[in-house]
């Protein structure tokens, strides 16, 4: 009976401990202290979606480098980097411990579109900022939310401008157009409908690919048939340098031009044994080509990435982190020593023509939408980036 | 209908998705275990050529020869270290142990050589090309693949039927208790099977690769395919399982270009459709065991 009841007495102790380091745990939820300001990212840092993680690394670069230079207004930031593996119940599991036991103040990028959609609710109810959420998807954005802020392009808009393009400067005839058959695919593919029908044009062939596909030769013979001279493409890096593989084995060369998720040349021409190069493959893009070193910044970036993070390769998802970022680090200077929630979230809101590395951010209280610039780019023979037409906003924009 | 191309594009694929399947099959054909790893020892295996081409800077040759050697000791390890200690294990419980390796050797390849897609090729190109026939282009990669699964086929019909090994193989999986009686080590037999096997599925991985991209996930896709190429010729038969792997690649190539939103399910859908008809598959011999 007494061995029972120092159980109890042990057991009640044990949870009254616990109770107060709970306790503790939630007095730090408001997200910043005087010394360091919480912020959060998820990203795939391991599975087939892990190329993608590095976003969130050059998150940590950019905090890295403000924090060498003394932080803002005196507090450091500190970065909680989640895996997630690109599984939604993996994200939010994820959020819901930066949130609730790390006290994060906000969150900045966050990869994909289903991650995005599971935590998008809860973030709003517990009046977390997401900024930068990184997701063309028109439905993580629409209808408007006011915990969430967009720079990565809409989908929608990047396929408008680039049918533009297509049409008017390369004075393409036929064009085909290869598509992953979800909402990466087929948002575009409405858009480039949309703005062919003014100019009385169709897509002489529109064809889907699911993402796990690795054997596209029925598509390219598809394409091939049709007689397409220009082929847009809103696929994934593998199945982009796979179509461009399989078009070459049965000498199909049509002018390919492909989404601002394949702007990485330095990969995609090593994955396609030079070919993207050869090829001369176009893409649009939503940032500054990271290796013109005479962009404000630019250059700053890419040599303290070297001596900071020298594993890391300077390439276009690490510098999409530090996009991203910029925003959310603007707005934290803006909003003074003073910190909160709201000071963070009115300076958001009052964001008018911020330019960093990636394009002009604007946003209000009423529109978070990203921007809707874009140049496009061609692969030199070296790999190189040849800016064939510069920044250009999205003139027909999808009524919203 | 460009019927030529999607001919010589069907039949390429289709002897890959066989030549993978026949890994598959070999090891069912010894132990009755569908090994769900097989994909994944392939691409580890390549990843050994490509960290021998890229990263030492041999010659491909040497990698290549590399590759199957350690695809040959990989096979024996999984068998040594994975399935024998089970104790008293049925048929699924070893299944479940290979899906066990898959998750293993998926999460070693992405922690060793990080998930990004790797450059690598081997000497036969896809983009050097052979017209023979107006309308019939022939790449020297669907070449490569056509000779390889002719001579890896050859090899492996008369190895079961008249070698002792493959007699041997043979009689394991038909009782694994009477051929133990006969004298036959079987142990040793099932470590032959995978390291034959994972040998098997390193060649075709690597020619795989040059056609697609290599990335810890590049053989998942081929795997599924394979296995149902193995399923519709019969998991008993080793030209069933090429066969199967051709018919495969052919309706995924002439039905994905008439219908291309469905070429990801129509082959499964013809292989129900044909496993209804001939649950044995469509060249293995039917049998009924009397109980």
């Amino acid at each position: 009976m007494r061995i029972s009841k120092n159980i109890l007495v042990t057991m009640i102790v044990l949870l009254l401990a616990v109770f107060l380091v709970a306790s503790e745990g939630l007095a730090q939820k408001i997200g910043f202290d005087d010394k360091e300001i919480r912020i959060g990212s998820w990203s795939p840092q391991t599975g087939p979606a892990a190329p993608w993680g590095a976003t969130s690394r050059g998150v940590k670069l950019l905090f890295d480098i403000i924090n060498e230079e003394g932080g803002i207004h005196g507090r450091q930031l500190r970065l909680f980097i989640r895996d997630d593996q690109y599984n939604p119940s993996q994200t939010m599991a994820a959020v819901r411990d930066l949130v609730d036991r790390q006290g994060v103040l906000a969150f900045v990028g966050g990869v994909g579109t289903a991650p995005a959609l599971a935590v998008k609710q809860y973030l709003a109810q517990n009046k977390i900022p997401l900024v930068s959420v990184m997701t063309g998807a028109e439905n993580i954005h629409v209808p408007h939310n006011p915990w969430l802020w967009g720079t990565w392009p809409l989908y929608d808009d990047d396929a408008s401008v680039m049918a533009k393009f297509v049409v008017q400067k390369l004075k393409a005839k036929k064009i085909g157009m290869l598509y992953q058959n979800d909402d990466y695919g087929l948002d575009p593919l409405a858009a480039v409908q949309r703005r062919l029908k003014t100019y009385n044009m169709e897509l002489a062939i529109a064809v889907p690919v699911e993402p796990i596909e690795r054997d596209l030769s029925s598509q390219i013979s598809r394409l091939k048939a049709a007689g397409c001279d220009v082929v847009i493409g809103y696929v994934a890096p593998t199945q982009a340098a796979i179509a461009l593989r399989s078009a070459v084995s049965v000498d199909f060369r049509p002018q390919w031009i492909h989404s601002y998720n394949l702007t990485d040349f330095v990969l995609m021409n090593k994955i396609t044994d030079g070919l993207w190069a050869k090829e001369g493959v176009m893409t649009s893009a939503f940032t500054d080509d990271i290796f013109d070193y005479s962009l404000p910044n630019m250059k700053k970036y890419a040599d303290t990435a070297k001596r900071l993070a020298p594993d890391e390769r300077w390439g276009i998802f690490y510098a999409a982190g530090i996009v991203a970022a910029e925003p959310l680090v603007h707005a934290l200077k803006q909003a003074g020593r003073d910190l909160s929630t709201e000071a963070l979230v009115r300076e958001l809101n009052k964001m008018d023509n911020f330019k960093g590395i990636g394009p002009r951010v604007s946003w209000s209280a009423k529109n978070h939408l990203p921007p809707k610039e874009f140049s496009v780019w061609k692969c030199g023979p070296k790999g190189e980036v040849i800016v064939v037409q510069g920044w250009t906003v999205n003139d027909m924009p999808k009524k919203r | 209908m460009p019927v030529g191309q999607l001919l010589i594009d069907g039949l390429a694929m289709g002897a890959c998705y066989g030549l993978f399947g026949l890994a598959v099959v070999i090891i069912y054909k010894t132990s009755d275990v569908i090994n769900f790893a097989a994909g994944e020892m392939a691409m580890f295996s390549t990843f050994v050529a490509f960290h021998v081409l890229s990263i030492f800077g041999y010659p491909f040759w040497i990698a290549f020869i590399v590759a199957l050697a350690f695809a040959a000791l990989l096979g024996v390890l999984v068998d040594y270290f994975f399935l024998r200690p089970a104790k008293n294990p049925t048929l699924l419980g070893l299944i479940v142990i290979t899906i066990g390796a898959q998750m293993l050797l998926a999460g070693l390849a992405s922690w060793k050589w990080g998930a990004e897609q790797k450059q690598f090729s081997i000497p036969v190109s896809y983009s050097i090309t052979y017209e023979p026939i107006k309308g019939f282009i022939i790449s020297q990669w669907a070449l490569a693949v056509f000779i390889t699964a002719i001579v890896i086929v050859t090899f492996m019909f008369f190895f079961f039927k008249y070698t002792k090994m493959g007699t041997a193989m043979r009689a394991t999986q038909q009782n694994k208790h009477a051929a133990k009686i006969m004298g036959i080590k079987t142990d040793r037999v099932f470590a032959f099977a995978w390291g034959f096997s994972s040998v098997i599925g390193a060649i075709t991985a690597l020619l795989l690769s040059a056609k697609t991209i290599l990335d810890p996930g590049f053989m998942m896709e081929p795997f599924l395919r394979a296995f149902a190429a193995a399923v519709l010729g019969g998991l008993m038969s080793i030209p069933g399982v090429l066969l199967g792997g051709l018919i495969m690649g052919l309706i995924e190539n002439f039905f994905g270009y008439v219908w291309p939103a469905w070429k990801p399910i129509t082959a499964f859908v013809v292989i129900v459709l044909v496993l209804c008809v001939r649950p044995s598959g469509l060249f293995a011999k039917h049998y009924v065991k009397k109980v």
